[in-house]
């Protein structure tokens, strides 16, 4: 694949690059200086409570509410498994001629549900 | 400006002659902002790693001591506040650089043969970047750290067999206490980021040898 181009990072590309990494930089920085972090009253044993996780667990926190009882090993551990296989293997869910469309659908199911999952837990829970 | 740069590291290091892949190896002619995605997350990787070393130097991994190092820290110590939530921040957008760039590689189909073990590299470390979300949270020690961690934890004990002894893994014990918070900061500062530092190498290894996949 090397040499199938007419460019090359530097100098046409490493500018731009420069630039991007610049922005990331930035938008850390100014998400930082606009929203620090509190700290929460300290630890409490007597006053246990259903705390909310970061919002990249939210679909998780949202999934177990739909199993409870014996079957939450559904959503506790089998689910959000089959959700790390289907993401790290995504090169071999793409084989063979229809490859590509149960690809896109696996992955946009993916993204859905968890999509769907988040945003119900951060307007609805 | 950077032109200055590359000639003044060069001739220190003279790194452009063993390394020629590197800077002048060639690309696709069209390329996007969207092929930046992955070194905006490696960036904000290099900041949570940054930040996550100066924590180091005040945070107090025990049961006892952990809450008030991090009250210490934010009202006392100068800066610290801005540490810690440059820590956060760089943290969360890690992950939304890194779901970002995800997609980019998805859509230009990325991940196909030579790179499919590439995009796992990618995927395990996003697995292990939740990993040290996961285990970060616990660490400043209040309320909704602890009670997160008990429900977060607890939901390892429903597995079929190996349910409890999961969960004494994880904690260290049967409950969330002072031996949790020193497993979890051993996996959040030497476990995982050295595991993620490998991927990284891996990653980036064969970002370079394979080349740029030319997108759609």
């Amino acid at each position: 694949m090397i040499g199938n181009g007419k460019k090359s990072l530097y100098p046409d590309y490493l500018p731009y690059v420069a630039a991007a990494l610049l922005l990331a930089v930035e938008a850390i920085l100014a998400m930082a200086l606009l929203f620090p972090p509190s700290i929460g009253p300290a630890i409490d044993l007597a006053s246990p409570y259903q705390p909310r996780p970061e919002w990249y667990f939210l679909w998780l926190y949202q999934l177990l509410r739909y199993f409870p009882g014996r079957s939450a090993v559904l959503g506790t551990v089998l689910i959000p498994l089959l959700f790390i296989l289907v993401f790290i293997f995504m090169p071999y869910i793409d084989r063979g001629k229809n490859g590509r469309k149960i690809a896109v659908l696996a992955g946009s199911a993916l993204f859905a549900v968890v999509a769907a999952l988040t945003l119900m837990a951060v307007f609805f829970t | 400006m950077i032109d200055f740069i590359i000639r003044l590291l060069d001739r220190w290091f003279k790194l452009r002659e063993p390394h020629r892949n590197f800077l002048s190896r060639a690309l696709p002619e069209k390329l996007n902002p969207a092929y930046c995605l992955g070194g905006m997350a490696f960036t904000a990787f290099l900041l949570s790693a940054a930040t996550g070393l100066l924590l180091s130097i005040y945070y107090v991994p025990s049961g006892k001591e952990a809450y008030q190092s991090i009250v210490m820290l934010h009202n006392r110590i100068w800066l610290g506040w801005l540490v810690q939530s440059v820590h956060k921040w760089s943290a969360n957008l890690l992950i939304v650089f890194t779901l970002l760039h995800a997609a980019r590689v998805f859509i230009h189909k990325a991940y196909r043969p030579p790179r499919e073990l590439n995009w796992m590299a990618g995927a395990l470390g996003f697995v292990l970047i939740m990993v040290s979300g996961f285990t970060g949270y616990l660490l400043p020690w209040d309320q909704r750290a602890y009670w997160a961690t008990v429900v977060g934890t607890g939901m390892a004990g429903k597995t079929p067999g190996a349910g409890g002894f999961l969960v004494r893994l994880l904690r260290g014990g049967p409950e969330v206490g002072s031996a949790t918070l020193l497993r979890f900061y051993s996996l959040h500062t030497l476990w995982v980021p050295f595991m993620l530092l490998m991927i990284f190498w891996a990653h980036f290894h064969m970002v370079k040898r394979q080349g740029i996949s030319g997108g759609m």
